[in-house]
């Protein structure tokens, strides 16, 4: 008799694996219909979920993203974390400088300070109007109607005579001197969070590496207590842009920056309360910052609010949980929080045995019977 | 690059997984914590193929350890067979190709362990890494990582004593239970990882190595051999180790193998009878060979 | 070209267990002939530690340019820098980085060549973690070959403020030997008294 499995531990992992595999192939039982979801149609049919995970996975790859996806049948944390385990074995070859994001290829881009901006308000996907109904059209969706939809879309579209770079709405509010000058800290190598432990206090560019990672709930969550008072943030959106950014490489023997390719990814910047400098020079606006992989809009605006809190608490020290750097950045990582939840699935008996130990020992000294 | 990798045949992945880089990085920071005994050196850990909590920490150690000829050992509660020590093992396995693993204390060279030390003494020649879920003693007084630093830097540990004083007054006993505060070398007070109160005297004067690794708090703290490890403790109020006696006083022994000096794991029947055994699998598996041989068994 | 075998991540593991070994008990000395093929111990020492995210400072200028770009660390000075190869024939003069209270990993650790470890006319003996004698107070011995005085009575200035202080390898073609803050030395034997 033992309750401890001296044998089987091996058995019951396989066998674990072994269901969880059953029930992502469950729909193939009698069904000569049934096929396995294709990772072209993850990439394309559910881009927000791969958005998500090369996001918070922390490297650009969408075909492993969507792998991931496939795999961990759609759990983005697990997802997010397969990648970013894959991401550990990868040496790192080379860095890019910093990327000029007034030069991406934009498909939406908006601000919500002004009513025109320069280059003119650009809609783009979003479901920010639409009315949240569901389609019961697409619940049984023929592959011609589907097919269809995307040509004929683009049949219809106008030919736009679309600049290569859209200037940034901030540019403008920094040449009026209402924000302000693009300082010096655009020369300091950037801290690598892949590299260096986050020791406090840590530079801007730890926090805005942890955030851009970071779990897109986590970030939202605590960006929303600020919203909400505890914080005074009191965003606006200067400027949304989503699009493909070109990514420059040094040229690995002429050392000259070569495009390597582009990344979508989403660029917030947020204009917020004004404050004195402390030189006592003029008021000026103050800005938060974020940006992030893939097209993830609310992610975007929670990192920008929560780096203009931070920035906050560095200077003045943190009133409320938004501003505290060690709060925020030791919290919002997706794959360090929901490893840590999971692991109190593990047994935990030598530890319990000896809580029983003391609660006994207590209890005795206390007279009560054990 | 400065260190070409193992050729690893057939598989997708480097020799030990991570990439060469990240082991370096691993090992300056081990080298810093056996220099500085007790000290948490921060490091920039790693995402590994299984949860921050499972082990991940004690993992990136073994595998910036581990090379051609190591015998490794994985225990998890004291059991080589539990499911998460069987996952670290089979994934050692997989990512170590020519590495040995054993169930054997003796044998082994490398020790990854969650929550025990083994009961076998370990010797100069072994190595025993435990995985760590919270490296700070101190973060239960103070919530704030850059105040602890300063605290552990000055070894003011007067809010911890505090804070064991007052279980004193309200419970008479301190009620810690496992991750017993530990002073080592007299400077540095760490968390022991959830190791029983049983096994903290084995750090002081070991003759082996202990490194904690703390991968989610990313952190790498080591007990050198032969190095001072003190539980907390007042003069009135001693330190004192799990107590296994029954109702009579009489030391309880294992239902398994007859053991009356190991760790027990307390199991209660269906009719609530309990009955109790080794928490050491390797352990009880040796009492119960010697008693065979004594009894002049086969083994 | 012939590559040496220290750049290979089988011999620097081989090496890095080495290191653990001299680190954990302090005096005792460590041969690494089977992983050098003729290269000094500390080139091979430095091939297993360093890479283009830690920092490196050379004040005698023990270094080639083609070392430098195998090695990948970043140059720095004496000051600041989180290692620094040194010969150890020659006096320090410099003052290396302690570490802060807070961060005392960010102390050096000295990477130190003399003439031999293990054995020679100045004579150590060793206390403090790590070493094995009787009991937990043991003491231990270390004989060397070509240190120049100025080393201890520094190294005693450096380390005298734990956590602060400076971690010191000792090398000489094969061996090594590890003197980490904790250590307390006492010089029982000197040649030049």
């Amino acid at each position: 008799m033992s309750y401890v499995a001296i044998k089987g531990g091996g058995r019951a992992i396989a066998g674990a694996a072994a269901v969880t595999e059953y029930l992502r192939t469950e729909q193939g039982l009698d069904n000569p219909a049934a096929e396995p979801l294709a990772i072209d149609a993850i990439l394309h049919q559910l881009r927000h979920l791969v958005d998500r995970v090369v996001s918070e996975g922390g490297v650009y790859h969408p075909q492993f993203a969507a792998l991931a996806v496939k795999q961990s049948l759609g759990d983005t944390l697990e997802a997010a974390f397969a990648l970013r385990a894959w991401r550990s074995t990868r040496p790192r070859l080379s860095a890019t400088p910093p990327l000029d994001t007034s030069r991406m290829r934009l498909i939406r881009r908006i601000s919500s300070a002004f009513k025109d901006i320069p280059g003119g308000q650009m809609l783009g996907p979003t479901p920010d109007y639409a009315l949240r109904l569901l389609r019961l059209e697409l619940m049984d969706e023929s592959p011609e109607a589907f097919r269809a939809v995307a040509r004929d879309w683009l049949e219809n579209c106008p030919e736009a005579d679309l600049p290569d770079s859209f200037p940034k709405v901030l540019d403008a509010l920094r040449a009026e001197g209402l924000l302000p000058p693009l300082g010096a800290v655009r020369d300091e190598a950037p801290f690598d969070i892949t590299r260096e432990p986050l020791v406090f206090p840590v530079p801007r560019s730890a926090a805005l590496s942890t955030l851009a990672r970071a779990e897109t709930g986590a970030l939202l969550a605590i960006a929303y207590s600020n919203m909400r008072g505890y914080g005074d943030v009191h965003p606006t959106v200067a400027e949304l842009r989503v699009g493909y950014l070109p990514v420059l490489l040094p040229h690995p023997v002429t050392g000259e920056l070569t495009e390597a390719g582009e990344v979508l990814m989403t660029e917030c910047e947020v204009v917020a309360m004004f404050e004195a400098d402390d030189a006592g020079g003029k008021p000026m606006f103050t800005v938060g910052y974020g940006a992030c992989f893939g097209h993830n809009e609310v992610k975007a605006i929670a990192m920008a609010i929560l780096d203009r809190a931070l920035q906050k608490g560095m200077q003045d020290g943190p009133e409320n949980p938004s501003e505290d750097p060690e709060f925020v950045l030791l919290h919002v990582d997706g794959v360090d929080s929901m490893g840590f939840a999971s692991h109190y699935k593990m047994p935990h008996y030598v530890t319990f045995q000896s809580d029983l130990d003391r609660l006994r020992t207590t209890r005795q000294k206390s007279g009560e019977p054990a | 690059m400065n260190a070409m990798p193992h050729t690893t045949r057939g598989s997708a992945y480097n020799f030990g997984f991570l990439d060469e880089y990240a082991k370096k990085e691993i090992r300056r920071a081990v080298l810093k914590a056996i220099a500085i005994p007790g000290y948490q050196v921060p490091y920039a850990s790693r995402e590994m193929p299984m949860g921050r909590g499972f082990g991940t920490g004690g993992l990136q150690l073994t595998l910036a350890l581990i090379g051609p000829g190591e015998v490794v050992k994985v225990i998890d509660q004291g059991a080589d067979d539990s499911v998460n020590a069987v996952n670290l093992r089979q994934f050692i396995e997989m990512t170590c190709p020519g590495i040995a693993t054993t169930t054997k204390t003796a044998e082994s060279t490398l020790i990854q362990s969650r929550h025990r030390i083994p009961e076998q003494p370990l010797t100069a020649t072994q190595i025993l890494v435990l995985q760590v879920p919270y490296p700070d003693p101190l973060v239960v007084v103070e919530p704030s990582e850059d105040k602890r630093k300063v605290m552990h830097g000055e070894a003011d540990y007067s809010r911890l004593l505090v804070k064991l004083y007052e279980d004193i007054v309200q419970f008479d006993e301190i009620t810690i239970s496992h991750r017993y505060p530990t002073r080592i070398n007299g400077h540095y007070v760490i968390d022991p990882s959830p190791i029983p109160r049983w096994d903290v005297p084995r750090l002081n004067d070991a003759a082996a190595l202990t490194l904690f690794g703390a991968g989610r708090e990313k952190k790498i703290y080591a007990v050198p051999p032969h190095t001072r490890a003190e539980p907390l403790a007042f003069s009135d109020v001693p330190f004192r180790v799990e107590d296994f006696r029954d109702a009579a006083g009489r030391r309880r022994a294992c239902a398994r193998c007859g053991c009356t000096d190991s760790f027990l794991d307390e199991f209660v029947g269906d009719a609530g009878s309990k009955t109790y055994q080794c928490s050491d699998s390797d352990w009880c598996d040796e009492q119960l060979l010697q008693a065979e041989h004594a009894q002049g068994e086969p083994a | 070209m012939k590559r040496e075998c220290i750049w290979q991540a089988d011999a620097q593991q081989c090496v890095f267990r080495e290191l653990v070994e001299a680190f954990s008990r302090p005096g005792a000395v460590r041969d690494l002939t089977d992983w050098l093929a003729g290269t000094a111990a500390q080139r091979a020492v430095l091939a297993t530690l360093m890479d283009g995210e830690t920092t490196l400072a050379d004040p005698h200028a023990r270094l080639g340019a083609a070392d430098w770009s195998l090695l990948q660390a970043r140059r720095d000075t004496t000051e600041s820098a989180r290692y620094v190869v040194a010969d150890g024939r020659r006096a320090p003069g410099f003052q290396p980085a302690l570490g802060t209270l807070e961060s005392p990993e960010m102390g050096a650790t000295l990477l130190i060549e003399v003439a031999a470890v293990g054995s020679g006319p100045l004579a150590l003996e060793l206390a403090g973690p790590g070493i094995d004698g009787l009991g937990i107070d043991g003491r231990g011995e270390l004989h060397l070959d070509g240190l120049h005085p100025d080393w201890l009575a520094r190294r005693a200035d450096w380390t005298a403020g734990f956590p602060l202080g400076v971690d010191i390898l000792l090398t000489d073609a094969a061996r090594i030997v590890a003197l980490p803050r904790t250590t307390r030395v006492t010089i029982t034997g000197n040649p030049l008294t």
